[in-house]
């Protein structure tokens, strides 16, 4: 009984700010929205086409990605800002046509969404928000690795009504990764991914997986470094990997971070190679289009290390 | 004790801890492979830990120190204030602002160029609104109190550009340009901020015949033939020039300038021009001192500088005002 109180008071309110002819069809819909909440978690059958969300947000970078590559046209009303930086965002092209949201819960409040889907990570505050006002929103986990991928393709697709395209998509991904790998050998060269002010990307993030994945060795994680973590320059310098991975995306503004990847002593190493080899944007976000980054970084290894050679 | 002994004491001290400097770093480098590395080239890694990663943050260590404590000495002499110094007065923070303004804008690219330039604008800015003050109104507390204001208001001022910076990760940079550090600095830093610094430590030096003679006053100085305006352009000038060199290289780095002149002013003669040397040379050593214990307490994080020399110098700032307090009274 009390649950269904604490429900009604937003309800109310948010009735007497609406124009009154929409007043019906959006209590009707927030029902709606409260019912499909409640069963989701008690059933496992997915939801059919025809009750799928008209109206969907992305409200995060990485939930942009995967709702983009799945939504049927029109459903998507709008995608978060970070969408359209190249160096963010995969799909920053086709992210163009779709309007742009900054998160914030009152324009949420306004578009009134069918469904909000964003990450855990981000805009907490947020998403509590709009759960009280009695919108129904979807978190997306972003502690990702390649295996989780196709799990959250199927999931996006699911939620979206889209489950056809969703499958056909993690299936086409998860045969493109082990094509990738069925191309690898025993010779691992090492790599590290040092972005700004010298942090590495260690065990359990996507780059470590992505990296892997390429037939490389993360050094970072070989050192022991979960997550993301100051890696200093003289420990990279002593250890010599083959390869570093700059952040790519030419971010305009200036910052002191920046340089330390760029560091006169990481130039001095005379075997290492040094660039931006994964194409900006690619590893970013658990998406199809990691793809792209294992491919570029396997190319690269093929390059310095190819499996037919000699050792 | 006598000057030279003074001196060749902290030369040496300074030297040794400069040593000490070279040693300590994540790479577990022996002895015998640093110095090799250091001058005969050697094995690849030591040489390029030694020469590029180490050596520049030891050399920037000296001079940003030796900056720090000749200009709390000039400043202190020249403003007859005893509790003058670059952080505390607010030039150290409004150099890092200029700094920031101008490079986080993107006026100048991402070229390193821009740092000293909008530092030695703030610096000088920051001098010349306190020298203003001072002229007017001499008191201790007027000083003291338009530079909390000058401090707190580019602390802002330094954060709120950051935020505003389209780069994500400028934001982060903040606590670098409150709390200093010299992590990860290169020979370009280096080259880039020595010669202005030199430039500033000449000037002040220029300066130290007229600081004695002002140790009497303002009139007295006069009347004994001191050209007022000189000296100030010196000191405004070489303050200016040095602190805004050294912000702009390692953000702000407070209290070495306050304490390191206290310290060494018992074993001088106390005659301001006297100073200016032995205190330039203690706050290299106490700098470089507090380089090295960051790097030993905290090695995977690494604390910024600025912690270590606040939390030695906020309770000496504390005891010096008690200290003022009772013989005001």
């Amino acid at each position: 009984m009390r649950r269904t109180k604490r429900h009604q008071v937003p309800l109310r309110r948010a009735a007497l700010k609406w124009p009154r002819r929409k007043r019906l069809s959006a209590l009707s819909s927030l029902c709606l929205g409260a019912g499909v909440a409640l069963a989701a978690p008690a059933s496992s059958q997915p939801a059919a086409d025809e009750d799928a969300p008209a109206r969907v947000m992305s409200l995060n970078v990485c939930t942009d990605q995967l709702a983009m590559a799945l939504a049927a046209p029109g459903q998507l009303i709008s995608v978060s800002f970070l969408a359209r930086d190249p160096a963010q965002s995969a799909m920053h092209e086709e992210a163009e046509a779709y309007p742009l949201n900054h998160g914030r819960a009152e324009e949420v409040f306004l578009a009134r969404p069918d469904l909000v889907v964003t990450g855990t990570y981000s805009l907490h505050n947020t998403t509590e928000l709009l759960r009280r006002m009695n919108v129904r929103v979807e978190e997306f986990s972003f502690v990702q690795t390649l295996e989780t991928i196709p799990g959250e393709i199927r999931r996006m697709g699911a939620l979206l009504g889209r489950e056809h395209k969703a499958r056909k998509l993690a299936a086409a991904f998860t045969a493109e990764l082990s094509k990738i790998r069925a191309g690898q050998c025993a010779r691992r060269p090492t790599a590290l991914a040092y972005e700004q002010n010298g942090v590495a990307l260690g065990a359990g993030t996507l780059a470590d997986s992505v990296i892997e994945a390429a037939g490389f060795t993360n050094l970072a994680a070989q050192q022991g470094v979960q997550g993301m973590a100051p890696f200093s320059l003289e420990m990279v310098v002593e250890k010599k990997p083959d390869v570093i991975i700059l952040p790519g995306g030419r971010n305009a503004a200036p910052s002191l971070g920046a340089r330390v990847p760029r560091h006169p002593a990481l130039e001095a190493l005379p075997q290492t190679r040094i660039g931006a080899f994964v194409p900006s944007g690619s590893w970013s976000c658990g998406s199809p289009a990691v793809l792209e980054a294992i491919r570029a970084l396997d190319a690269l290894r093929n390059e310095i290390a190819p499996c037919g050679g000699s050792r | 004790m006598k000057p030279l002994t003074l001196i060749t004491g902290l030369l040496l001290g300074v030297m040794a801890l400069f040593l000490a400097s070279l040693a300590v770093g994540p790479a577990e480098l022996s002895l015998s492979e640093s110095v090799y590395g250091l001058f005969a080239g050697g094995g690849e890694t030591a040489a390029i830990i030694m020469r590029e990663i180490r050596l520049p943050r030891a050399l920037l260590g000296v001079c940003i120190g030796f900056t720090l404590g000749i200009s709390g000495a000039v400043l202190q002499g020249f403003l007859r204030n005893p509790l003058a110094e670059p952080g505390i007065i607010g030039v150290s923070a409004m150099a890092a602002f200029g700094a920031v303004t101008v490079f986080y804008s993107g006026l100048a690219g991402a070229s390193l160029y821009a740092l000293p330039a909008g530092a030695l604008i703030g610096a000088l800015v920051a001098v010349l609104v306190l020298m203003a003050l001072a002229a007017r109104n001499g008191s201790t507390l007027t000083l003291i109190l338009a530079g909390v204001a000058l401090s707190s208001l580019s602390g802002a001022l330094t954060a709120l550009v950051l935020n505003l910076s389209p780069n994500p990760f400028a934001s982060y940079e903040i606590i670098f340009w409150l709390l200093g550090s010299l992590k990860d600095r290169s020979m370009q830093h280096v080259w880039l901020a020595l010669p202005l610094m030199a430039a500033g430590w000449l000037l002040i030096a220029l300066s130290s015949r007229a600081i004695d003679a002002l140790s009497l006053g303002e009139e007295a100085a006069a009347s004994l033939g001191t050209n007022m305006a000189r000296t100030r352009f010196l000191i405004v000038g070489g303050v200016a020039l040095c602190v805004g060199a050294a912000t702009a290289v390692s953000g702000t780095i407070g209290f070495i300038g306050l304490v390191v002149p206290h310290l060494i002013r018992p074993l001088t003669n106390r005659m301001p021009s006297r100073l200016l040397l032995p205190a330039g040379l203690g706050g290299a050593a106490l700098l470089l001192a507090a380089d090295v214990a960051v790097r030993i307490i905290l090695p995977a994080g690494e604390l910024n500088v600025g912690v270590l020399t606040a939390l030695i110098g906020a309770p000496f700032f504390l005891w010096l005002v008690v200290r003022a307090r009772r013989e005001m009274f």
